[in-house]
């Protein structure tokens, strides 16, 4: 049994904050060191406790815009170690770019109702304190169904077999597991990994973040859906 | 009739100079400038200028007459005081032969004279017979004629003659002709001749005139031939000859009674005019003086004709004023002139109604042959008036301008009466820029009122375009109030419903996992549900995010291709809530329009930024529409979007050719609100 997780919870709705935290404590695996209602105490209790992870609402006063976002980057650019798991009332993918504009590393965007799937939501708790990533499926599941496209979309230059390997990436699956979707060799998956990252101008990114902008960028300018349709999770 | 009008002339030189000359001029004078002169000249000129008319030949034959009968009388008169016929009054006995032949001679002129007078009046205004009885009446007087002749051997005494052939003529026929003037007129009336007609009034009041005088005469017969009341007689004798005179040569000229044309130079019927009123004028004076003279101490005499020729100055002026103006038209100082014409300017708003009235008053004004006058300038109708007939020859131009700009022309002829000078030319170029000024107010006004009717119309759009988005504010209102009661609440309830049965199901001890995982389904349903709700309320990424991203992510959620070419600056500001607002429903109705109607296989939105405006375009590749289609019945959500556009100021504009696709295309004003740095 790993140490829990030491958490800090800011929710400016109070059933919803003290049912996560009841929620979250029931578990075992967490610890909440402090439930705050707004951004402002957030970042104290933050500064104060240095929890693992933080789990922010992305709508707090007092403008109950995005605040939860401000704070993400602001405790993500003081406290690297501390991860962000952003609940977001928003199914809109603007909020997730607008959340990973920054980079990606140790931030997680996922809609409010999966509260309701404790085990996402732990996961995903875990996965930011590790510094990963985490995007919630529906988002993917918007990207990936989507038609649109923008003008200057920079996956124009990928070629098909590229944009397979990259939306499996999208998927959060490691080279090998994509070589085995795809019934390819781990080397032509790495061959074509790397194409992508120099197609996307991410050639001189460390690899580990290269692969988040990679996806990222999948995101952003996603084209239409492959055979293979929406994925359901988007551990990266 | 240049026999006539020779010898006339001649007889009038000839008379005039021995009749004052040797003659008593008082008896001479008057008469000779009061009467003979007027008749002769007014005749002479009718008759230059309309030698065929029978108006003209009567007065020159009846001035040429007068003036052959005063000289050969006069002659006579001059012959019996020098050569020693001795006799001093040639009325007083029966003369001797050579008398005889003299005096029939001017008593059968004098009698022809009454009688011209009588046909010349009674035969205007043409001379000519009209009604039946005219000829024969007339005509019969000049057996008159017989009587200077059949009388004397007859045995009537010569002083009787005298009074028959030419005293009694003399006096009456006038009225008589005058009288038959009238019934003429009546006549003419009756026929509905219009220009004897006319004549009614003036023939009235000559008629009752000369009657008035020739009745006078008869009083004259007891105060003797002599003595002051006969000299005044004398010069009231000469009425008749001037008033005739004087309203033929007037006539002539303004209403082309001889059919003299208008051409003729007006300053010839004024001279015309002017040298009957001052003959007859003069006439008056010396008669009054002379007579005055006769029968008075020489100081109170000179006091009197002084006295009287003061007195009579005003009526001659007077006179002279009223043939000028007659004849040439009211003059106007050039003060006159500007002020009057400022006058019409204050009223000036219908440009068609002052040029016509510049025209005038610079031509009644400057007296100038013709003048024509353009009105207007860049963005008004020309507007144009001319008064007077144009004719080559010299003429002048005068631009309007009002700052850099020509608002009309005015060009004019030559002054009728003399030369051009450069006061004149000040006047004009005073008007002109009075003229371009108005002109220039004129279109002032117009603009004006052209303004404030499209606010009206903008303002009457705007009434019903803020009705119309009230109605659709009240009817998304109950759209979203019935999703929330029909669908969300609803739901809500079946949850509870589903609870309270998972309860159930626990008290009995059952299985509650499979109730319970239903339950959050539904809950997770009804999330969902409010979510589309509440994005359908508000966008939130529009607020949150701005226009691109709340038009992207609208574009990825549609089931036909979206592409969206954006500024790459666009993306990294803020414009005005109200015009994202109103640009992103522009997009998601558009875009509804095209998944509802236009069966498209992509669409393309584009939004650009320049010159201060958004520009936001949705195109597609579907069935499109006709035109018509949306202007009649304003339907498919055009009008809404329309009205959105132009509540922030913007214009909207649906291209659509039925299998040409649909291209909705807008502008909004955009002020930058804010920009991100990077």
């Amino acid at each position: 049994m790993p140490d829990p997780l030491r958490v800090v919870i800011a929710e400016d709705h109070y059933l919803v904050r003290e049912g996560t935290r009841r929620l979250l404590e029931d578990t075992g695996d967490v610890q909440v060191l402090a439930a705050v209602g707004t951004a402002g105490e957030l970042l104290d209790a933050v500064a104060r406790l240095r929890p693992d992870v933080v789990i922010a609402d992305i709508r707090m006063p007092p403008g109950h815009h995005t605040e939860g976002i401000t704070a993400a980057h602001a405790i993500r650019a003081a406290h690297p170690g501390i991860g962000v798991v952003m609940l977001s009332q928003h199914a809109n993918e603007h909020y997730a770019f607008d959340l990973f504009r920054r980079g990606t590393d140790g931030l997680a965007y996922l809609l409010k109702e999966r509260i309701g799937e404790l085990d996402e939501l732990l996961r995903a708790l875990r996965e930011v304190a590790a510094g990963r990533s985490v995007v919630d499926p529906r988002i993917v599941e918007v990207l990936m169904g989507s038609h649109a496209r923008t003008a200057d979309a920079p996956l124009a230059a990928l070629t098909r077999r590229e944009l397979d390997v990259l939306r499996h990436m999208a998927q959060g699956k490691t080279n090998r597991s994509i070589a085995e979707s795809l019934t390819l060799s781990e080397s032509t998956i790495e061959k074509h990994v790397n194409s992508t990252f120099a197609k996307l101008g991410l050639a001189e990114e460390p690899q580990l973040h290269r692969r988040v902008s990679a996806v990222l960028a999948y995101l952003r300018h996603a084209p239409a859906p492959g055979p293979e349709g929406p994925a359901a999770s988007g551990g990266v | 009739m240049r026999i006539a009008a020779v010898s006339g002339g001649l007889c009038l030189a000839w008379a005039g100079l021995i009749g004052s000359i040797h003659l008593d001029s008082r008896f001479t004078l008057p008469w000779t400038l009061g009467a003979v002169v007027p008749c002769y000249f007014a005749g002479l000129f009718g008759w230059w200028y309309a030698p065929a008319h029978p108006v003209a030949r009567r007065l020159l034959l009846i001035g040429s007459l007068l003036a052959v009968s005063m000289a050969l009388r006069y002659t006579a008169m001059l012959l019996s005081l020098g050569v020693g016929w001795g006799r001093e009054d040639l009325e007083a006995i029966l003369p001797p032969a050579e008398d005889l032949v003299v005096l029939m001679a001017s008593e059968v002129i004098d009698l022809a004279v009454s009688i011209l007078v009588v046909r010349l009046l009674a035969l205007l205004p043409d001379g000519r017979y009209r009604f039946p009885g005219e000829r024969a009446l007339l005509r019969s007087m000049w057996a008159l004629l017989l009587l200077p002749v059949v009388l004397p051997p007859a045995g009537v005494r010569a002083g009787t003659v005298g009074y028959v052939v030419f005293y009694y003529p003399e006096a009456w026929f006038p009225g008589l002709g005058a009288l038959l003037l009238v019934i003429r007129a009546l006549r003419a009336r009756a026929a509905g001749q219009r220009d004897a007609a006319r004549l009614l009034p003036a023939a009235t009041a000559g008629a009752v005139l000369f009657l008035a005088r020739a009745s006078a005469r008869l009083f004259r017969t007891w105060q003797g031939e002599d003595g002051f009341f006969y000299l005044l007689g004398t010069v009231l004798g000469a009425l008749p000859y001037v008033v005739i005179s004087l309203c033929v040569v007037y006539a002539a000229f303004r209403y082309r009674l001889l059919g003299v044309d208008i051409v003729l130079r007006p300053s010839v019927v004024h001279g015309t005019l002017w040298l009957i009123i001052n003959s007859w004028y003069l006439g008056m004076a010396m008669t009054l003086g002379l007579t005055a003279g006769q029968y008075l101490p020489i100081g109170l005499a000179v006091l009197i004709a002084v006295t009287a020729t003061a007195l009579f100055q005003p009526l001659r002026a007077r006179l002279n004023r009223l043939a000028e103006r007659r004849v040439f038209g009211r003059r106007l100082s050039s003060f006159e002139l500007l002020v009057q014409f400022g006058t019409t300017l204050e009223h000036a708003y219908d440009l068609r109604r002052l040029a016509p009235q510049l025209a005038l008053c610079l031509k009644e004004g400057l007296n100038l042959r013709w003048v024509r006058v353009r009105l207007g300038g860049s963005g008004l109708p020309a507007a144009l008036g001319a008064v007077g007939e144009q004719l080559p020859g010299p003429r002048g131009e005068f631009p309007l301008w009002y700052g850099d700009e020509v608002l009309g022309v005015i060009e004019f002829g030559p002054r009728t009466d003399r030369r051009f000078t450069p006061e004149d030319h000040d006047v004009v170029e005073t008007l002109a820029r009075q003229a371009a000024l108005a002109v220039h107010n004129v279109r002032l006004t117009a603009e004006l009122a052209s303004r404030v009717e499209e606010v009206q119309r903008q303002t009457r759009e705007l009434q019903a375009s803020r009705a119309r988005i009230v109605h659709a504010q009240d009817s998304e209102r109950r759209r979203i109030e019935r999703r929330l009661h029909d669908g969300i609440q609803q739901e809500l309830v079946a949850l509870v419903a589903k609870l309270r049965l998972a309860r159930n199901r626990l008290d009995r001890g059952g299985d509650v996992l499979a109730a319970l995982t239903e339950v959050q389904d539904d809950a997770y349903r009804v999330i969902d549900e409010l979510r589309e709700v509440a994005h359908g309320i508000h966008p939130p990424v529009l607020t949150d995010q701005g226009l691109v991203a709340a038009v992207t992510s609208c574009a990825r959620r549609m089931p036909v291709p979206v592409t969206v070419h954006s500024a790459a600056r666009l993306e990294r500001l803020r414009l005005p809530l109200d015009v994202e607002e109103s640009a992103f429903y522009l997009v998601s109705e558009a875009l509804t329009n095209v998944i509802k109607h236009a069966a498209a296989n992509r669409v393309t939105i584009r939004l650009a930024l320049g010159a201060g405006r958004l520009s936001v375009e949705v195109a597609d590749d579907g069935v499109g529409f006709a035109a018509e289609h949306t202007r009649t019945t304003g339907g498919l959500g055009l009008t809404g979007m329309r009205d959105r556009t132009e509540a922030v100021g913007g214009t909207l504009r649906i291209t659509s050719r039925p299998g040409a696709g649909t291209t909705v295309h807008a502008r909004l004003p955009a002020r930058v609100r804010e920009e991100a740095g990077a």
